[in-house]
């Protein structure tokens, strides 16, 4: 097994470490806290996890191929003004739930915080707001055109997962190397938050979000910070494809980086029939 | 890291006021944008136009860069419609020859698969029954650009958007306005070497790609080693008839 195909999907939901791939216990869920903060899906600290970056040895070489993660729509603004939070709202409506397809259940952003009245502007998004950017060693991948990093490929653009209302218009092509001895990082930043977040962030007993999916009954326990109900990250998903090569493979892997050749199965495979029939 | 396939996308989104929305252009995001206001009928650059989310400088390449245009798209509510201008020359014409908005977002939608209709309320926001109202298509793409669109070293690109019907005020009692629009760009960056092959590939007429920068490269090194063996065999040739 020396060229693998691999994946990992990283959940920002760790309420229940037992029923996911997390090797921690003590990872918080994602939350309004991380608004605006890039962590990363490995070991950010933050739903599942590994127990070390991930890198490569002097005998394995990385092709990244996919990248992709919870995408967003855009709404009217007017859709989502009030706020789910308030029983009698006399100034906006309560936040609406998206009725169908992929983001079903989702509420939108307030992004305020205008307490039971909500009388302001709203974002006008369903869904995360979510960006993924491929990080080697210290250097960002994704740029925008200035030569400024950016936050990363939209997961509108690469949605995770895939489906008749969010299909991809970004093909990671050509692909992300990763030489052997480079560390490789995959870190997803959103820009979203509820429109308590003020309050509602330190109420570790009742925390009421208004913005995420709905969680089903009786799947969560609010942790201290983290979320609640309302949004507790299970629907904050991130996905990486890639393909290891260890061993022989890894070491005709570098060859054909040398050569300008793109590095995938069918290369290697055609330069190890090209060895053979040389002898 | 030569050749490296990239996206930018834009929102009308940028930190404002509750009463009013968001305003301006900022160059990082955050999660307290609101929808800026875009005008109808004018075109804004989604770099550098002042609404929603920019970058420091005009889009251009250096000249060890070469970019190739992949991919444009836009959300196909209020009619909005994407055009690549290359310095000062817009892509996209009418059959006369005459200027036009580009590509329309429901040839081209972003994301794909998306409504072609932004989701909205049924009604004013100050009645609390209010419902949501979403249009049930998936729109997928009628478009492709292809061929690319090249950008030389040294040229400024832009990337316009515009709506003929512009968004509303962002206010919360307006539930018809306020609509979130998006464009995006899918390009790559071919940098330092692979740009001066990309140039090269022009010349020859080849379409330029990764898969034809690689094959170049191999070319190269092909002929380098043929060029190293005819040298050998020469060698050993004079040296046995001396």
């Amino acid at each position: 097994m020396s060229m693998r195909s691999q994946v990992y999907s990283w959940n920002g939901a760790n309420f229940n470490p037992a029923a996911s791939n997390s090797a921690g216990t003590t990872n918080y869920s994602v939350g309004n806290a991380l608004s605006g903060r890039q962590i990363s899906i490995f070991i950010g600290g933050f739903g599942n996890n590994i127990t070390m970056p991930a890198e490569t040895t002097a005998t394995e070489f990385v092709v990244i191929e996919d990248v992709a993660c919870t995408p967003t729509l855009n709404a009217t603004a007017g859709v989502c003004t009030g706020d789910e939070t308030a029983a009698v709202n006399t100034q906006g409506a309560a936040a609406l739930m998206l009725s169908r397809g992929q983001l079903f259940n989702w509420t939108c952003q307030n992004n305020n915080d205008a307490g039971a009245a909500w009388a302001g502007a709203s974002a006008g998004l369903f869904g995360p707001r979510m960006y993924v950017q491929v990080r080697i060693n210290t250097t960002d991948y994704f740029l925008n055109p200035d030569n400024v990093t950016n936050d990363g490929i939209p997961g509108t653009a690469s949605p995770y997962p895939r489906s008749l209302d969010m299909q991809p218009s970004f093909n990671l092509y050509p692909d992300v190397y990763v030489l052997p001895g480079q560390v490789w990082d995959v870190r997803v930043t959103s820009y979203c938050q509820d429109a308590n977040f003020n309050t509602d962030v330190a109420n570790t007993a009742g925390y009421l979000g208004n913005w995420g999916k709905v969680a089903a009954a009786g799947v969560v326990t609010p942790i201290a910070g983290a979320g609640g109900p309302e949004f507790n990250g299970i629907d904050f998903n991130a996905f990486v494809k890639y393909t290891l090569y260890d061993g022989p493979d890894a070491l005709i892997a570098n060859k054909l980086l040398e050569m300008g050749i793109s590095i995938n199965p069918g290369n290697v495979d055609w330069y190890k029939r090209s060895l053979l029939s040389a002898q | 890291m030569s050749m490296r396939s990239q996206v930018y996308e834009w929102s009308n989104l940028a930190p404002g006021t509750v009463a009013g929305g968001g305003a301006g252009a900022v160059l990082r995001r955050s999660q307290n944008d609101l929808p800026v206001q875009v005008p109808a009928n004018q075109s804004t650059d989604i770099f550098i136009g002042g609404i929603g989310n920019n970058i420091s400088t005009p889009a251009e390449t250096t000249a060890t860069q070469f970019i190739v245009i992949e991919d444009i798209a836009c959300t196909p509510d209020i009619s909005g419609a994407v055009q690549v201008r290359i310095n000062t020359t817009d892509y996209f014409q009418n059959p006369d020859v005459t200027q036009m908005n580009g590509v329309p977002g429901l040839a081209s939608p972003y994301p794909r698969g998306s409504p072609s209709v932004n989701p909205t309320g049924n009604g004013a926001a100050t009645t609390a029954a209010q419902t949501l109202v979403l249009t049930p298509n998936n729109l997928l793409k009628s478009f492709d650009l292809y061929p690319d669109v090249y950008v030389l070293p040294g040229q400024v690109f832009q990337i316009l958007y515009t709506t003929p019907v512009g968004t509303g005020a962002t206010q919360y009692a307006l539930n018809a306005a306020g609509q979130v629009v998006s464009a995006f760009v899918k390009y790559t960056l071919y940098d330092g070497p692979d740009a001066l092959i990309a140039n090269k590939l022009l010349e020859l007429g080849v379409t330029i790609n990764p898969n034809n920068v690689d094959w170049y490269k191999r070319s190269l090194i092909e002929q380098q080693t043929a060029a190293a063996t005819a040298a050998v065999a020469a060698a050993a040739s004079n040296g046995g008839a001396a």
